[in-house]
């Protein structure tokens, strides 16, 4: 590293912090640059990227409406091929707020 | 048998004195001055402060800590002649290290601060500041407190690297004044530390008087223009760009900035989630512990109690408060040339020192006692970063004048 071997006095002290509030604002004046510069490239890629365009369906609404009959005929002829086996689970705590009687009914004031 | 204990009475009595002798307690009697039960004492203001208060207790609390535990003599933790002519004594360290001499190396050796910039990279969003890069100017003129701090210091009869590590304080960025420290004053590192941390703590009772003073109602009640969208490609880009330049035009800042922006890129790029993670929680509460109580460490009654870290103390104010002058006087400037629709609330310079995201919550809340319905968060956020790597760039550039 580079090292100001000065004897250092009162000139050299204002003059380093001169020049150093000078350099930081060149750096990040020069940053700002930069930025803006790279701010107005991505807003101009925005605006020139193509905007969606509306395409036509390639099919008629008829046809759509064909399919649709047909899709749902074939879904109402299908069933869902459930297990055979039952089980019944034994619950080992039964009381549970969710299933309480008391929790379930609006309490009514109770006049003393 | 009992001709076995015949060496009798007196080897029993040496031992027990010799135990006795290596108690802390009989280093508490034989050395203690009033200095070290002054820091102890310091110690446990910190401590009440840290934890009853929430003055940055992440950071006091360690700091505390390690002032007590190297001012409670016997324990052997830390050595301040392993670091003294602010270099590592590598000859004798392994013989003499105590736990906290390791430690301390993670500080000497420039590696916590970096660290700590790179998880509060990850932590940052810097799209205000891509979004407006005006603040970039805020951030800078910020910086004004440590350029004034440094000619008071000197003027007080502070070396100029010492008055270069005091001065640095005004950044309000507690990493890059331990880093800038460590380089060119180690001797001071206690007391800076201390006052960087405290200060940072009283952001909001230093400021907004300064801002109200400098500031008209008028001006406090200026409601800026909504921020443009910022893309996910540009937050990517930016960490880069700003890396290689200022790798490139100052190499003394690039540690800093460096790991600041490395932490950024890893939060922007979304594909390294796991690190994001590891270094916003897990790497930064590590090296916080490791800072934190390392720094306290050096605060021993020697180094700390004397008319210098008074002096210091005092200076940390004035850094303060010039770099919160710098940032609403150059914003009241900005706007002498904005137009009307482009106005800057001038609170939000305030911002400009680092402090973040104290700072940015200041200018908020001084913002909303004005006009409840003004929100400045997101424009003071922008300020707020610039004067991250503004306080780094300022670093880099003390370092190589006098590094």
């Amino acid at each position: 590293m580079n090292i100001l071997t000065v004897s250092w006095g009162w000139s050299e002290i204002l003059w380093v912090a001169l020049i150093g509030l000078c350099l930081v604002f060149i750096l990040l004046v020069a940053l700002i640059f930069i930025m803006k510069l790279f701010g107005a490239c991505f807003q101009l890629r925005v605006k020139r990227s193509p905007q969606p365009v509306k395409t036509q369906p390639i099919i008629s609404q008829e046809e759509i409406a064909a399919i649709a009959t047909a899709l749902k005929i074939y879904r109402s002829v299908l069933h869902d091929r459930e297990s055979e086996v039952v089980t019944i689970l034994s619950i080992k705590r039964a009381y549970s707020p969710w299933n309480s009687k008391i929790h379930g009914l609006t309490q009514l004031p109770l006049r003393k | 048998m009992w001709s076995v204990l015949s060496s009798g009475p007196d080897f029993v009595l040496d031992s027990l004195k010799t135990f006795a002798e290596s108690t802390g307690v009989a280093g508490l009697l034989a050395h203690m001055g009033w200095g070290t039960l002054a820091m102890i004492c310091v110690a446990f203001v910190l401590l009440y402060l840290a934890i009853k208060h929430k003055f940055e207790p992440l950071l006091l609390l360690t700091i505390a800590f390690g002032m007590l535990l190297t001012n409670l003599p016997g324990a052997n933790m830390y050595h301040t002649e392993l670091f003294a002519g602010g270099h590592v004594h590598w000859d004798i360290f392994v013989a003499k290290a105590g736990l906290l001499d390791y430690l301390y190396l993670g500080v000497k050796l420039g590696i916590y601060p970096c660290l700590i910039f790179l998880g509060v990279g990850a932590m940052t969003d810097f799209g205000p500041l891509i979004a407006n890069p005006k603040s970039f100017l805020l951030g800078a003129a910020a910086q004004l407190g440590i350029f004034m701090t440094f000619i008071g210091a000197y003027a007080l009869g502070f070396s100029p690297a010492e008055s270069a590590s005091i001065g640095i304080i005004g950044g309000a960025d507690g990493p890059t004044s331990i880093y800038l420290t460590a380089i060119l004053a180690p001797d001071l590192l206690g007391p800076i530390a201390v006052a960087a941390y405290s200060y940072m703590a009283l952001v909001p009772v230093i400021q907004p008087p300064i801002m109200r003073l400098l500031t008209t109602e008028k001006e406090r009640k200026i409601k800026m223009r909504q921020l443009r969208p910022v893309s996910k490609t540009e937050k990517i880009l930016f960490p880069l760009i700003i890396t290689v330049i200022i790798a490139l035009l100052l190499p003394s800042a690039a540690p800093l900035v460096g790991c600041l922006m490395l932490g950024n890129l890893m939060k922007e790029c979304g594909v390294v989630d796991r690190l994001s993670k590891t270094v916003q929680n897990e790497l930064m509460n590590i090296v916080v512990i490791f800072l934190g109580i390392t720094v306290g460490a050096t605060a021993t009654a020697e180094a700390f109690i004397n008319a210098r870290t008074l002096f210091i103390l005092l200076l940390g104010v004035i850094a303060f408060s010039f770099g919160t002058a710098g940032g609403v006087l150059l914003a009241k400037l900005m706007n002498l040339f904005a137009k009307d629709g482009n106005k800057i609330n001038p609170l939000i310079g305030s911002a400009g020192v680092s402090a973040v995201p104290m700072a940015a919550r200041v200018s908020q809340t001084e913002g909303q006692k004005a006009d409840p319905s003004n929100f400045l968060l997101m424009h003071a956020m922008g300020p707020n970063v610039a004067g991250v790597v503004g306080s780094a760039v300022a670093a880099g550039i003390l370092l190589s004048f006098l590094g």
